[in-house]
């Protein structure tokens, strides 16, 4: 039976005890993961630790120098210098933002809204929840080139608006800097919405039940109890789920790079899309590794800021 | 014998004291009771000897040797959890056999000791059963059996049936009770139910915010509470525990609407009277004391309690059978000056 | 008018049926106390009374309205969840001013009510904490506040105290009493602990295996069980039940209980009624309607246990099929293992059919 716990109470509750088991038990938790741990300092540290080196010279691999040579060229954040006047970087990044700004609270409401309509039980329901998390499933460069053929001036898109608007319609959607990047918006949304759904349904139905008869008793109406009660407990699910794309969603290459290759021109050319041209064609990799550390430092900022909102709303919630 | 003893211990969590100097020994085959509001401690008391905590201050012994060191798996005293926690997947017979099939007792040992066992708690005839087959009792006692088979120094139990029904638990309680006379075994008990600790234990501890305020057999901690707080928590409907105004006399307890005769004053405080001590009979102007007017009767059956303002004060008595008592009636009470408990400073009882 | 009125109330689930056709009129202002073991179906009943579940048949009429299809939320009942399902993520101010908030109360209007509310239950220096994380003495408050503050006609509440502790059971008890009698509701209390029915209810309808046993006062259920299982469940303890035959002797009948010898003669008007009786039947006596002696008329068995529970001594006798508790009071010393004789108020003795549990003979004056 619950006992008493809170401010009305001056005994505190045994906390994790520090039992001499306890301790023993960390100990060997230590040793297994070893293993693990050796791994993720070569496959992360060490790469991270390369690469601020590099990122401090004007390394590239046409020198003919292995890279811990890279000292030879060193050139003192030069590199990060550049990249503050680099006028190609700063529009790849607003053209990001663009996107996530889009895209993100696309896939977050469309999600949400699928998500209530599965909270029930309903005929076919299985069959539809099959459906519905198909396009996550697909190769993403293959997602890529379905719609570089649904987007042609003669594809489906197209044909389906014809139909829709009784006349000929043949917009060039992927030669045109605008529409390029909406139709990239628009596979991206097709593709990773169903993430969301998935998360976000997961949460739903993770809110107690009891609570929300409480707020029918109470006389709240559904959208009443929908905002008061079900998003509230939902809060750290949401921050999850909203973390965890616009982080995708910031790195988002695979499929646009096949639809449009970051045309016409630069239209389309998100970060990661600069950065690997900068990587494959002109290959000043010193300062690719500084722009990718700096990125690293941004999203870690807004991650750490993502996790404290988290652990806070954590708290609050049953 | 197998003794259990606390000598001054102090358990801290952080800034919080759990348990402050508590010096108590549970004697060999003794049912012995922790009783006090949640978060008085004594659920820390039973972590303390199961050996889950170590004490900042203090001794524990167990038989005369000293424990403090020595872990939960060597101090051989045995835990029966609230929910039992047997393995639904074996028989009761498997269950049993567990804590020492894990310690490499030959196989004859166990079919000894689970065959004494089962024998004491009536349980051989459902020994191939597996725990979703069985009846809460019989899975209580196939729960005890695991615990006795190791023959322990002693057995704990926490809160074991407040999840029950009221009626159920007052069977248990009974159960319990005739299990351990015939078990021989230490039986060492927390509960927060004041009815269930008099009703089980030989002895009990009264607990406060981590002390022992009080030890002693239930019939001597109510006929005799060392204060206040100990006589409020036993009995049920509570003490009443009325002031004595300083000045004036006897006659003015509760404004002169109880007569006690021969009421010793002395540096009384408080006085302190059992509803069951106090007596009610009509009022007649002749009486010469003042009328208490009933407030609310509630009729339980066998007893009837009559919540009565007298004076400033609203006092409940408890009556036998079914009295004809009506709300707003007048009535005069009154009682024994023997069975009047006495509160100096400070709610600590003065000697009777 | 805020009568409740459960007319041929049925309601299956799937094969399983949990309440079999119950008929139940709860006055306006009443507190009616469903009473009952686990399982029994009083929960269920009261989740049709809030709307929370439809009846399989039959009808629930509050005052002349059929309450057939009227949503959970608009019956005007307020509802405490044994659980007390009290919004964790807010505070218990806004846990106390959500029901008026969501329908639209003004603002000062919703602040009046919840400083009053506060007031009545002692919340005022808790209001501003999150509800997370209080004690369940707390929360028990704060979920009885939450309805009332809506003022509802008819309060529904789930074994409201089971949770809470023992003493402050008894704290909680007068609390609501209170709280009844000076909003004059009609309230309806699920419970299981017959003493809480007792003390709390104006009647008490006693409840088993999905059928309704009894309906009376707390009084006329003590005193005149209609059946074995209302005898047994009512009363701390219950009343002693022991199989036997009526059979005439020089005294008057007499009932013949087998092992444990034969009774005192009963009294003429209960004798009547037997005689008219074939049949086993169930020789019933209350704990605290006896004596114990060593000489005399009586039953005779072995004192097993005697628990002494502060204002009472109970002392338990036999076992199994001839077990036999007595209440006595405390000076007595009761010796265990000592074989005793119970001698029962012959004018307070019960008799039942042994094989329907139905009470013979007639009331007690």
């Amino acid at each position: 039976m619950n006992l008493a716990t809170g401010p009305d109470n001056a005994m505190a509750q045994p906390p994790a005890a520090r039992t001499p088991g306890r301790d023993e038990s960390a100990r060997l938790g230590f040793r297994l993961t070893l293993p693990a741990q050796v791994l993720v300092l070569f496959i992360a540290v060490f790469p991270l630790l390369m690469q601020l080196y590099i990122s401090l010279t004007d390394w590239s691999p046409l020198d003919g120098l292995s890279w811990w040579m890279a000292w030879e060229s060193w050139n003192n954040f030069y590199n990060y210098y550049d990249l503050m006047r680099d006028n190609r970087f700063w529009s790849a990044m607003w053209r990001t933002f663009v996107v996530i700004i889009v895209c993100v609270p696309v896939e977050f409401l469309l999600g949400l809204g699928l998500a209530t309509l599965f909270v029930d039980d309903f005929r076919g329901k299985r069959v539809f929840y099959s459906i519905l998390l198909m396009p996550m499933m697909v190769v993403p460069a293959v997602a890529g080139y379905m719609f570089f053929m649904l987007f042609q001036s003669g594809g489906p898109v197209n044909d389906v608006l014809s139909i829709v608007f009784g006349t000929r319609i043949a917009i060039a959607w992927l030669s045109d800097p605008t529409l390029a990047l909406i139709a990239v918006m628009i596979a991206d949304i097709w593709q990773w919405t169903p993430l969301m759904f998935l998360i976000l349904l997961a949460g739903l139905v993770g809110v107690p039940q009891d609570q929300i008869k409480a707020a029918t008793l109470l006389g709240a109406s559904p959208w009443q109890r929908f905002t008061t009660i079900v998003i509230p407990k939902m809060k750290a699910i949401i921050i999850i789920a909203l973390a965890i794309r616009v982080i995708e969603n910031f790195k988002i290459f695979d499929t646009l790079y096949i639809m449009t290759g970051g045309g016409p021109g630069v239209a389309t050319e998100t970060i990661s899309v600069y950065i690997y041209k900068l990587t494959t064609q002109d290959l000043i990799w010193g300062y690719v590794a500084a722009i990718a550390l700096a990125i690293l430092l941004v999203l870690s900022v807004f991650t750490v800021y993502a996790m404290k909102r988290m652990a806070a709303a954590r708290e609050v919630e049953a | 014998m197998a003794e259990i003893s606390f000598r001054n211990v102090t358990k801290r969590y952080g800034t919080s004291v759990a348990v402050r100097e508590a010096s108590f020994t549970v004697q060999d085959n003794e049912f012995f009771c922790f009783f006090g509001p949640p978060l008085s401690g004594k659920s820390t008391i039973l972590r303390l000897i199961l050996g889950l905590e170590t004490p900042d201050v203090g001794e524990i012994l167990i038989d005369g040797k000293t424990v403090n060191g020595i872990g939960p798996a060597e101090r051989n005293v045995a835990m029966v959890f609230q929910n039992l926690a047997l393995f639904l997947h074996m028989t009761a017979r498997d269950n049993i056999r567990f804590p020492l099939a894990e310690r490499k007792v030959t196989e004859t040992e166990i079919e000894r000791r689970l065959d004494e066992v089962a024998g004491k708690l009536h349980i051989r005839h459902i020994l191939h059963k597996p725990p979703g087959q069985l009846s809460g009792g019989e899975r209580q006692r196939v729960a005890i059996a695991r615990a006795l088979v190791r023959d322990p120094v002693a057995y704990l139990m926490d809160d074991p049936i407040s999840a029950l029904d009221a009626r159920l638990r007052e069977e248990t309680r009974v159960e319990l009770k005739r299990i351990q006379r015939e078990m021989g075994k230490t039986l060492i008990y927390v509960t927060h139910d004041q009815e269930e600790a008099m009703s089980v234990a030989d002895r009990m501890a009264i607990m406060e915010q981590g002390l022992i305020r009080q030890i002693g057999t239930p019939r001597d901690i109510y006929d005799s509470p060392a204060s206040t707080y100990v006589a409020r928590l036993l009995g049920s409907p509570m003490m009443n525990i009325l002031p004595l105004a300083p000045e004036k006399g006897a006659a003015e307890l509760a404004g002169g609407a109880i007569a006690i005769p021969g009421l010793v004053r002395g540096d009384t405080a408080e006085i302190g009277l059992r509803p069951e001590d106090i007596k009610v009979a009509a009022w007649t102007e002749g009486d010469g004391s003042r009328p208490a007017r009933v407030f609310q009767v509630e009729p339980l059956g066998g007893y009837t309690v009559v919540t009565v303002d007298a004076g400033a004060s609203r006092v409940r008595v408890l009556v036998r059978g079914q009295p004809d008592i009506k709300p707003e009636a007048l009535v005069a009470l009154s009682c024994d000056a023997a069975r009047v408990h006495r509160f100096g400073a400070k709610g600590a009882a003065m000697p009777r | 008018m805020s009568t409740i009125r459960l007319q041929n109330l049925v309601k299956r689930f799937g094969d399983f049926t949990a309440l079999r056709t119950m008929d139940l009129d709860i006055g306006d202002g009443e507190f009616m106390a469903l009473l009952g073991p686990s399982g029994c179906g009083k929960s269920t009943t009261m989740n049709m009374i809030a709307g929370m579940e439809e009846p399989s048949e039959g009808r629930i009429l509050f005052g002349d309205r059929d309450m057939a299809g009227v949503a959970m939320g608009r019956r005007g009942v307020g509802f405490v969840f044994q659980n007390y399902a009290i919004f964790t993520h807010m505070s218990v101010r806004q846990n106390l001013a959500y029901g008026p908030r969501m329908q639209g109360k003004p603002k000062s209007e919703i602040d009046r009510r919840v400083v009053s509310i506060a007031k009545f239950l002692q919340l005022t220096t808790m209001l501003d904490r999150p509800a997370k994380g209080l004690s369940v003495n707390i929360l028990q408050r704060v979920a009885i506040g939450r309805s009332a503050i809506l003022e509802p006609a008819i309060f529904l509440l789930d074994e409201p105290l089971s949770n809470v502790d023992a003493a402050f059971r008894a704290v909680m008890r007068t609390e609501l009493k209170q709280l009844q009698r000076e909003f004059r509701q009609t309230m309806v209390y699920v419970t299981h602990d017959q003493l809480e029915a007792m003390t709390m209810a104006d009647r008490i309808a006693v409840m088993d295996h999905g059928e309704l046993r009894q309906v009376g006062t707390p009084l006329e259920i003590y005193n005149n069980p209609a059946n074995v299982f209302v005898a047994r469940f009512i009363g701390s303890p219950g009343m002693n039940l022991l199989p036997g035959q009526p059979s005439e002797s020089d005294g008057g009948l007499v009932v013949d209980l087998g092992l444990l010898g034969v009774t005192a003669p009963l009294p003429e008007p209960l004798a009547q009624a037997l005689r008219g009786h074939s049949g086993e039947v169930v020789f019933g006596f209350r704990p605290e309607q006896a004596t114990l002696g060593v000489a005399g008329r009586g039953i005779s068995a072995p004192v097993t246990v005697v628990e002494r529970i502060g204002a009472r001594t109970i002392v338990h006798l036999g076992e199994d099929e001839t077990a036999i508790k007595v209440v006595i009071d405390n000076e007595i010393d009761a010796v265990l293992d000592a074989a005793v004789l119970v001698m029962p108020q012959m004018d307070a003795v019960r008799i039942f059919d042994r094989a329907t549990g139905k009470a013979i003979g007639g009331i007690r004056g």
